[in-house]
């Protein structure tokens, strides 16, 4: 192993090597937040057709009222039009999703999808947040660590794509794992 | 081996540049937390000041040692440890931002991050794990390569 590979200092990995480690922990803690959260939400009932409707009413409620004050009309409209016309079904669709994203990410299995989905989830959640008084950081944040994992192929350690793509080499398009 | 890609096991080599620009967006992140503390009142303005979120920490303190070292040792000496948060906020951030002595920067980050975490668990309002995603990605910048793309790291180990 040359000097320039393993400047870093860390016997016997090289620094590059120390990255994909790196990222297959972010993939791992990614999928913990995800679990806990939807865990935490389905106590609250937050994926009922109620549950929805009042969280997406407080979201875009003007700060002084108490709301969240989300300053992006046009999300505002995406909304109105599709998820609050039936709340039910995508509050169903969503439970199903938030588990298999967070269950996908912490295993390490078709890791390439579902951090693709969990970067659009957060896309989603940042444009929806955006303008209001929760820290936009933190969506921020989730939407770089979800497309990080995805672009460093970030179950290739330590998860199940690892043997996934011993046994049967890449997955089509590469967007599976 | 490239200092600028990621190796899996079977050998597919992957951009590093996603974590570079982590590095970036969380020197950015650092710089513009500044914007509440600044000297030489560290007051907020019409935002939470330093001194305001301190005391949140003591009345909200998850860990009860915790609350009393900000409310018996902090607190009373606010303009020191005023001082050492934004000069440390500072170095991490121009460290992450440029690629300066990365692994230095994510380290005290890392170490800031968990410290935001312990003290801020129980503040109302506050999403914890913010602060363990915060502290997973300044270990993930700490053991990789981040600093040798867009970043002076690179620079000085091409010229060194």
């Amino acid at each position: 192993m040359s000097t320039a590979e393993n400047h870093g200092g860390l016997p016997g990995r090289s620094a590059a090597s120390r990255g994909s480690i790196g990222v297959a922990l972010l993939r791992i803690t990614l999928g913990v937040i995800i679990l806990v959260t939807w865990w935490k939400n389905l106590q609250d009932d937050f994926y009922t057709a109620e549950g929805l409707r009042g969280f997406f009413d407080w979201l875009f409620l003007s700060a002084d009222k108490g709301g969240n004050g989300s300053s992006l009309g046009f999300i505002e409209s995406i909304i109105d039009g599709t998820v609050l016309q039936a709340p039910g079904f995508f509050g169903f669709l969503q439970t199903i999703m938030e588990f298999l994203i967070g269950l996908g990410l912490l295993l390490g299995v078709f890791t390439r999808l579902f951090s693709a989905l969990a970067f659009a989830f957060f896309a989603g959640l940042f444009l929806s947040y955006f303008g209001g008084h929760e820290w936009i950081w933190t969506y921020v944040i989730l939407m770089a660590s979800s497309l990080t994992v995805f672009l460093s192929w970030g179950g290739r350690m330590l998860g199940v794509d690892q043997g996934l793509a011993a046994a049967r080499g890449d997955s089509p398009l590469g967007l599976l794992w | 081996m490239s200092l600028t890609a990621i190796t899996d096991p079977r050998g597919r080599v992957a951009p590093l540049w996603p974590l570079s620009l982590a590095r970036i967006l969380l020197g950015l992140l650092w710089l513009g937390t500044l914007r509440w503390k600044l000297p030489p009142d560290f007051d907020g303005g019409d935002q939470t000041g330093l001194r305001d979120w301190l005391q949140l920490e003591v009345d909200h303190a998850a860990f009860g040692f915790y609350g009393d070292l900000i409310e018996s040792v902090v607190l009373p000496n606010f303009t020191l440890f005023a001082w050492l948060v934004f000069l440390a906020e500072l170095a991490v951030g121009l460290s992450l931002l440029f690629g300066l002595f990365t692994r230095a920067g994510a380290f005290i980050g890392l170490l800031m991050s968990i410290n935001l975490g312990i003290g801020l668990l129980e503040v109302p309002g506050e999403w914890p794990w913010s602060y363990l995603l915060m502290a997973m990605w300044h270990g993930t910048l700490l053991v990789s390569n981040s600093g040798m793309l867009w970043g002076l790291d690179g620079f000085r180990h091409r010229s060194g």
